[in-house]
């Protein structure tokens, strides 16, 4: 039925009466789905309510603090400090930038830096961001005092650590960080997470599991951005588990001892104990003071640590290569005498120089050489004629590949440090592979002596030598001692000696070896700055050429004492002193350092003054 | 203008949408206030600037005579395209589209108006071709009148604000006493395209892929071959109806050329569709499915309503809304927070003051004598009663997130004077119903 209206108009009111029903047809859909929602189901939704509005925070927990063996001292520390935080939604609108700028005033932080934590899109948040770490009290007392004009601006407690005078202890202890993303890809599965602090490198990397504990949890009721909300029975808290602490094989005395006897002179020292493996001190310089990493810039100074040519971040005791150069004559000795492929009191002529492949080989003596040597006098006096005979027609070079391996070189010593690296044994069918030339006699003379392609670590030179001590025996080296309570101080883990290698080699051709190596002190090339009072000292100096004129690696690898009712009282010093220093032949002076100080109970000084060392001495060293 | 009739007003129809938006601003300002009760928002100051400004304004329309815009009806609408166009090329870019244009802080949505001055013009077309013109092509040009502002709207992109277009014209045609094949035409394509786009996201997230034939709307082998052969039978029927005149070709015609459209659309829907758009479909299919992304809204609307209970947890109580947890809140979820402080109670309040309107509007298109009047009427009550369906529908989880608001009761100022400006555009109406 239509509406009496203009002609030609149809306007049904059948249609509009089912518009009129469709409206109400579908506000009462509505209201049937609004009554089931709030009145039938009413109380599913108010508890997941509930749910969604609780909220877990971290309690991050303590890391443990490292020692040296004595105890009583600690190496790093968790220092109280504190970060600021900014939580931009509490900032008045409009305001934030200025807010910004007076912060940056006044932590002394660049502005951009601040602004970089807080970009614009972060306005509206309620969450904290930190804007600043290591921060001084005094400065949040500034804060607090004028807390009018820092809105939004909050504080907390967030410990750093603080290394104590590092020195040369930063190659051994590391340093931490911030855990990066690709970390977390490999250690996801660890219970790291975004934003943990983990160890990057050193002892703070190697045992970073221990030290580092277990964070506890506090969930309260907060709103989405997690602003917390007063509500009462608000907390549940989980407590944090502190890290453990550890405490190390280094001696402070003896480390403190060793870099100021290595100077400031590139290279390395290694001073353990052969007959557990402990590691007593490691230097390598130059060093770096790890405490940077705790400044607000680190990237400016880590970017000028990597730019340094001279590698600061590089630990040379277990990272760096070197020719053994004449410290492997001690390897020779050892394969010669066992394999007896040449009779030790047999002489041979030493004129100084030897003709051999269409080029004459020069020993370091030059002419008229050193004339007749026998195998002690030979090492004494290192001379590379008689280990160019012997080693070329006599051992061979598959036996001295093989008394190499047998002494560990070329492998790693898995000391307890990340990034260590095997050095290198060259073979014939290396040498074949890589370069498609055969083997020649002269790659043997070569090798006999320590140059050509071997390549070893201080580290490993300290094995060879403790081998030697241990009569075949090495044993693992390792930094750490024990793992103590750090609340009780109680041991909770001591470590024990754990063997790397044992060799079939009888004791008795070790004590020849060791023999020898006591006449290189005596009556050979160390006879002056080793031969010292305090102590007796068996060792082997080294001079690896390294192409340059003027300029040799100095090497030292020696033990003391040489005869002892007590073997566990004995040391090893390891030492290199590069090429790239003024040329001084400063290993042996400074393992000689190295020993008075430590038999005769005193410091560097007083070492130095005891063997009458004052005048090699620049001016700086002395004042020391 | 004339104060004399001010008191002939339709003063339910004023009240309700006066009362609807007092709510609005009640709960924008409570959308507004932390869970430490601070307000750290003012928008419900500018929201009582423009109701105050929109009731006025509204006044003003309703003692008007509204008869006068016929004339002025298609400059109106061709202004407001035009205006459109510029903002598509030169309005501020808002979350990803350009539909605001003005200066500083002053500024305009003018899709919002389009929606009125479209309907003021399909109104004005539809009483003039009454006598003229067949059905047919009436309805073609009901079409285009609507799609024109549409394709702009599009082109910004608001594909929600383009959704109420076609309710507007599916209602008014049908109130105007088109032919009632032709609205249904367009009825079912909308209907079957909708079907087909969501087809394949509902076998494959929430039937987990069990019926693959289902899948058959996204091979474009299958979706060619069933083209053609529509599309054939279309054509054959189409030559047989002319050729032998009998009806039923007619009818196989138009069921096979609306499933051709259909399937051609939610085919093209598929690629042109954005991933946010096509994430918001799957949303709504379930909501957990990306329960932190694009879900997280769905739930948090649904949990805030549910949690609200028969009384609602009290003004300024809720708790998702004032920890945050539910989005948007002054905007598209005002009805949440609403429903979630003031409950079911609330929420039949608001559905029934809605309810009002839209009976109203029916009682002006029964009562009123002029066509234009009632057809005017006809496409507010789509408006109005669209904006509600789909937004409160969305909140309450039974319809996709599209983004429109709730008249008079969503924070927007242009959205709240449009609305207005129709109330008295009503008003007007029912005030003159006896007159032409």
């Amino acid at each position: 039925m239509a509406l009496p209206l203009r002609s030609g108009e149809t306007r049904p009111l059948a249609r509009i009466k089912i518009l009129q029903g469709l409206f109400i047809a579908l506000f009462s859909i509505y209201a049937l789905r609004l009554f089931i929602m709030q009145v039938i189901s009413g109380d599913l939704y108010r508890s997941r309510a509930q749910n969604i509005a609780q909220r877990t925070t971290t309690l991050i927990a303590q890391r443990g603090e490292i020692y040296d063996r004595n105890y009583d001292r600690p190496m790093v520390l968790n220092v109280d400090s504190f970060a600021v935080n900014l939580t931009p939604a509490e900032v008045p609108k409009g305001q934030i930038p200025v807010i910004m700028e007076r912060l940056a005033s006044v932590l002394g932080v660049p502005k951009e830096k601040i602004q970089k934590t807080v970009p614009p899109q972060y306005y509206q948040l309620y969450h904290p961001l930190q804007v600043a770490s290591n921060v001084s009290f005094t400065t949040i007392g500034q804060i607090a005092e004028h807390m009018d004009q820092f809105p939004g601006v909050s504080w907390q407690s967030k410990p750093i650590r603080s290394y104590v005078d590092p020195g040369s202890l930063a190659h051994i202890v590391g340093y931490v960080g911030d855990i990066t993303q690709d970390e977390l890809k490999v250690l996801y599965n660890q219970g790291y997470q975004q934003g943990n602090i983990i160890g990057k490198a050193g002892i703070e990397k190697e045992y970073d599991p221990i030290l580092r504990g277990r964070d506890g949890y506090e969930t309260k009721v907060v709103d989405v951005r997690g602003k917390r909300v007063s509500v009462e029975n608000n907390t549940l808290i989980e407590p944090p588990i502190m890290g453990k602490n550890l405490v190390l094989t280094i001696d402070q005395s003896i480390q403190t001892l060793a870099e100021k006897a290595l100077g400031q002179r590139m290279g390395a020292v290694v001073v353990s104990r052969p007959s557990t493996g402990e590691i007593l001190a490691m230097v390598s310089y130059p060093w770096y003071d790890p405490n940077i990493f705790n400044t607000n810039d680190i990237s400016t100074e880590y970017q000028s640590l990597l730019d340094d040519p001279k590698k600061p971040l590089l630990n040379r005791a277990i990272q760096s290569n070197y020719p053994p150069a004449s410290t492997f004559k001690v390897i020779m000795t050892t394969g010669i005498l066992n394999e007896k492929a040449f009779p030790p009191d047999k002489t041979i002529e030493c004129k100084g120089e030897l003709n051999y492949g269409g080029r004459i080989w020069k020993d370091w003596i030059g002419k008229p050489g050193h004339g007749p040597l026998d195998l002690k006098g030979g090492l004494a006096q290192s001379c590379d004629i008689y280990f160019w005979v012997v080693g070329r027609d006599y051992l061979g070079p598959e036996r001295i590949v093989s008394y190499s391996k047998d002494f560990g070189l070329g492998d790693l010593t898995n000391v307890d440090l990340p990034g260590e690296i095997p050095g290198f044994i060259p073979t014939p069918q290396w040498k074949e592979r890589r370069f498609h030339e055969k083997w020649q006699g002269g790659d043997t003379m070569n090798m006999s002596i320590g140059q050509g392609y071997t390549l070893v670590t201080p580290i490993q030179m300290a094995d060879m030598v403790s081998m030697i001590v241990n009569d075949g025996t090495i044993y693992k080296p390792h930094l750490l001692k024990e793992i103590r309570d750090p609340v009780s101080g109680a041991v909770i883990k001591s470590i024990q000696p754990e063997v790397l290698h044992k060799s079939d080699i009888p004791p008795d051709i070790f004590k020849t070896v060791r023999d020898n190596m006591r006449a290189v002190i005596t009556e050979g090339t160390a006879r002056f700055p080793v031969n010292i009072k305090a102590v007796e000292i068996a060792g082997k100096t080294g001079t690896g050429e390294v192409g340059l004129a003027d300029r040799w690696h100095s090497w030292f690898v020696a033990f003391a004492p040489y005869e002892t009712d007590k073997p566990e009282d004995r040391i090893v010093v390891s030492i290199i002193v590069e090429a790239t220093n003024n040329w001084e032949w400063w290993a042996p002076y400074a393992s000689a350092i190295i020993f008075q100080g430590v038999f005769a109970h005193q410091t560097f000084q007083e070492a130095v003054k005891a063997l009458g060392f004052q005048y090699l001495m620049p001016q700086r060293e002395r004042r020391e | 203008m004339t104060l004399k009739r001010i008191g002939e007003i339709d003063f339910s129809l004023l009240f309700a949408s006066i009362i609807l938006t007092i709510f609005g601003i009640l709960f924008i300002y409570s959308s507004g206030v932390t869970s430490l009760g601070v307000s750290v928002s003012n928008e419900h100051i500018k929201q009582i600037t423009w109701a105050v400004a929109g009731v006025l304004i509204a006044l003003i329309v309703a003692l008007t005579d509204y008869r006068r815009l016929y004339d002025w009806s298609l400059y109106l609408y061709i202004f407001f395209i035009v205006l459109l166009i510029y903002t598509r090329f030169f309005g501020k870019l808002v979350n990803g589209a350009r539909a605001w244009v003005g200066i500083g802080s002053f500024g305009i949505q003018p899709s919002e108006f389009a929606k009125i001055t479209t309907i003021l013009f399909l109104a004005r077309y539809l009483d003039q071709s009454s006598r003229s013109h067949n059905s047919f092509f009436r309805f073609l040009v009901s079409c285009l009148i609507v799609f024109a502002p549409v394709l702009v709207i599009l082109a910004q992109p608001d594909l929600g604000t383009t959704l109420v277009f076609i309710p507007i014209l599916l209602i008014m045609t049908y109130i105007a006493g088109l032919s009632l094949r032709y609205v249904s035409y367009l009825a079912l394509i909308i209907l079957l395209t909708g079907i087909l786009t969501i087809l394949p996201l509902w076998e494959t997230y929430i039937m987990g892929g069990r019926f693959p034939s289902l899948l058959f709307i996204t091979n474009s082998k299958v979706v060619l071959f069933l083209l053609f052969s529509f599309l054939l039978t279309t054509l054959i029927s189409i030559f047989g109806f002319n050729r032998y005149k009998k009806n039923y070709f007619y009818w196989l015609a138009y069921g096979f050329s609306i499933g051709t459209i259909s399937l051609l659309f939610s085919f093209a829907a598929q690629h042109v569709l954005k991933e946010y758009q096509v994430m918001r479909l799957i949303v709504f299919l379930n909501p957990n499915i990306d329960a932190r992304g694009s879900g997280w809204n769905i739930i948090q609307s649904i949990t805030a309503i549910g949690s609200g209970g028969f009384f609602g947890k009290g003004y300024l109580q809720g708790t998702q809304s004032h920890y945050r947890f539910l989005p948007e809140q002054s905007t598209d979820f005002i009805f949440s927070i609403f429903s979630e402080e003031w409950g079911f109670i609330g929420g039949i309040i608001v559905f029934s003051l809605f309810l009002l309107i839209c009976l109203r509007l029916i009682r002006i298109m029964k009562t009123t004598s002029d066509p234009f009047g009632a057809y005017i009427a006809a496409g507010l009550s789509a408006l109005y009663s669209f904006h509600f369906i789909i937004n409160v529908g969305m909140t309450m989880g039974i319809m996709p997130i599209t983004g429109i608001p709730l008249l008079f009761m969503s924070y927007g100022g242009s959205s709240l004077l449009a609305s207005m400006i129709g109330i008295g555009l009503a008003c007007s109406i029912y005030v003159r119903r006896y007159e032409h």
